[in-house]
């Protein structure tokens, strides 16, 4: 038997200020034993670098001022080029509703927009158990 | 009788009554007990018991006179209005344009406009995918500041500058001598202020001090600090907190200034504040007359502050963002009155109130019409801004305000003992906890919302009702393309030759550690980019290191 492995979340944004949503988030988190890496403001290819040194099982991706469907996008491209597929991207903020079934077309596993609540948001990640790099 | 025999006499008629009353609360074991946003009992009942000690005219004064308790203009509103100052800010400087000069038709009376300097990087560049005109309205060049402006008379409004970006504060200021505008008669803010740390070679607090310094001998009516703790009340922090950190932040701008030589009586009358407005109406209203009356003291007592102006504390409102709900989300124009209600009984000089649909997107051109009517209603059609601080003299609203000035004067001292380094660290950690916290309280229904954790309501009802949001903001992505075009034709017309000149000129002044504002003007005139200038001064001290020490707050650097 191999020790269950402590699940790991990168945590990114995509604009500097209007934290509040992020630090909260990243909180709630780790109260639930997840380790959260917090990765500040960042651009999709310093994101994915961050995902792989950090050897995470999620990005979660906090959008306030950005174009959630051009720059997730983006950042699912990157993750792939990098073999990182296994990597679950999460998304939260301002979303606008009809983008939901496109995001999660490109394979972001789940959308948290205002209103969402922090058990629903911690649920969700552990709901899901981390798929390890190597498995098939 | 005399005044301690009185107070004696409504002590024992205050004690006949809190029996009375204890025995009716028992009757309502669903009465909970509620505190104020800093955890002392918010009681149910104030009464002159609770004034005792206080002396009017050590403590409220009049409007206009210390401690300025009850205002900073002696004739309130009646004389001088506050600043109806929506924030605009989308697309690229002609949406932004176009929008301000509705507003401005729609009996706006400032100019706010946030996204200036947002970016340290181009239009052009991969690193502005998906952000261009989204939050805010997008600035390369000079050439963008004059589009912003066109049709703008500059010597008419006062001009708020959201952020601390130098390049755009030297754009805004090349535009008016552009125009022939002496700057003596320029009027606006920008929200500049000198972090904790200060100054020292190739720290981002130099540029702030040379705002500072650049206004106190330039720009006579400008305001060259706005002490922003909004943000990091919009954490989720307390009102105390917000009063401590406002203060903290103030008096990092005037040690710096005092440092370098500046008077007193100089630089304290340009420095002003922005505050948020909570949820918690009258503890609100009590926080800006506590904050007024702590900046009156410090300036005098500690700083010996002798001109009169030195003493006030002048602050712009925006209302909360954290209070209001995707849910129902109609119900945000009320919160939002409320907000605004409480920052007029408090005296603001100038307010934006957040429209009801911010909590999805850039709000429409009818949902930011709504919220400037928001505040004309109060301003006309209420008596709200006819009397002087109308809730003065209140028992509630006098022992708040002492209560809010005393916790918030023993968290300064906190602050102050810790050191610059510290203070800021415990400053963001408490917010991050309060954020927490606030949040749990919503999830729980500890702390209730209306149409988030009671009178819920599912989203086709809420459609059906017609209750819903209705059209929301879209993003038009070619608004980038256009941007682009635009920086490309001031590249194609700009002369090289000057570029070349102002850029050594540029990033010799910044190892100098010279003023940077004048040779910030002179790189800006020659149509030099935000994202040229941010690359060249990275250059000289290494923005890796610049972005250690900010983290987040990079992009507002230059």
């Amino acid at each position: 038997m191999t020790e269950k492995k402590k699940t790991r979340f990168l945590l990114v944004a995509d604009t500097p200020g209007h934290t509040t949503g992020y630090y909260v988030v990243a909180r709630a988190l780790r109260e639930a034993g997840i380790e959260v890496i917090l990765g500040g403001f960042q651009q999709p290819s310093g994101m994915v670098e961050a995902a792989a040194q950090e050897d995470v099982d999620y990005i979660g991706y906090r959008i306030m001022d950005r174009e959630p469907r051009l720059v997730v996008s983006l950042l699912m491209e990157r993750l792939k080029e990098r073999g990182l597929e296994h990597v679950q991207v999460v998304v939260g903020g301002i979303i606008p509703k009809q983008d939901i079934p496109k995001l999660k077309a490109m394979g972001v596993g789940e959308v948290f927009r205002p209103g969402a609540k922090l058990t629903d948001i911690v649920a969700y990640v552990k709901g899901h158990a981390p798929k390890s790099a190597g498995s098939a | 009788m005399s005044e301690e025999e009185k107070l004696r006499e409504i002590e024992k008629a205050q004690e006949e009554y809190e029996r009375l009353a204890v025995q009716f609360f028992s009757r309502y074991p669903q009465v909970r007990e509620r505190r104020t946003t800093f955890g002392l009992p918010l009681k149910s009942l104030y009464t002159p018991l609770d004034v005792a000690g206080g002396d009017y005219l050590r403590d409220l004064g009049f409007p206009g006179g210390y401690p300025l308790t009850r205002g900073v203009s002696p004739l309130g509103y009646r004389a001088k209005e506050w600043t109806r100052r929506q924030v605009v800010g989308l697309g690229t400087a002609e949406e932004t344009n176009e929008r301000l000069r509705y507003l401005l038709e729609q009996g706006q009376t400032g100019f706010s406009v946030c996204g200036m300097g947002y970016a340290a990087y181009e239009s052009s560049d991969e690193r502005s995918l998906g952000i261009l005109g989204r939050g805010g309205v997008w600035i390369d060049t000079l050439y963008d500041i004059e589009t912003l402006f066109q049709g703008i008379d500059m010597e008419q409004i006062t001009i708020n500058q959201i952020g601390e970006s130098v390049a755009i504060f030297a754009m805004i200021l090349s535009e008016a001598r552009r125009r022939g505008i002496p700057f003596a008669n320029l009027r606006g803010t920008i929200q500049n202020v000198v972090l904790p740390g200060g100054e020292g070679p190739g720290l981002r607090g130099n540029h702030g001090v040379d705002v500072v310094e650049y206004c106190c001998h330039n720009l006579p009516r400008w305001n060259h600090t706005s002490v922003s703790a909004r943000d990091v009340r919009e954490q989720g922090i307390s009102s105390v907190q917000e009063i401590a950190m406002s203060m903290y932040g103030g008096l990092c701008t005037i040690n710096a200034a005092l440092a370098r030589g500046i008077d007193i009586d100089v630089v304290a009358p340009r420095v002003t504040f922005f505050l948020s407005a909570e949820d918690e109406f009258l503890e609100e209203v009590a926080k800006y007359r506590a904050a007024r009356r702590m900046w009156a003291r410090l300036m005098r007592e500690r700083f010996g502050a002798k001109d009169p102006r030195s003493w006030l504390m002048r602050f712009h409102v925006q209302t909360s963002a954290i209070s209001l709900t995707a849910q129902q989300p109609l119900q945000n124009v009320i919160r939002s009155t409320i907000h605004a209600l409480a920052a007029v009984l408090g005296g603001a000089q100038s307010m934006s109130v957040n429209s009801f649909d911010e909590v999805l997107a850039i709000p429409t051109e009818a949902a930011a019409i709504l919220s400037l009517r928001t505040q004309q209603i109060i301003l006309h059609e209420t008596d709200a801004a006819v009397v002087i601080d109308p809730l003065g003299g209140s028992y509630c609203i006098e022992a708040l305000t002492s209560q809010l000035e005393d916790e918030g004067g023993k968290l300064l001292a906190h602050l102050e003992e810790m050191g610059a380094e510290k203070a800021w660290a415990y400053i963001w950690e408490e917010a991050h906890q309060a954020g927490y916290r606030r949040q749990q309280a919503v999830d729980t229904g500890e702390r209730a919302v209306v149409g988030v954790n009671c009178y819920m309501m599912e989203e086709e009802e809420e459609k059906a009702l017609g209750l819903d949001v209705g059209q929301v903001f879209e993003y038009d992505p070619t608004w980038r393309d256009k941007q682009i075009a635009r920086l490309e034709k001031v590249k194609r017309e700009r002369d090289a030759q000057k570029v070349e000149a102002a850029k050594k000129r540029l990033v010799e002044a910044y190892r100098a550690r010279e003023n940077i504002v004048e040779p910030m003007m002179e790189a800006v005139q020659t149509y030099l980019s935000i994202g040229e200038i941010v690359e060249l001064l990275a250059g000289v001290h290494g923005l890796d290191e610049l972005e250690k020490r900010h983290g987040f707050y990079l992009s507002f650097l230059y």
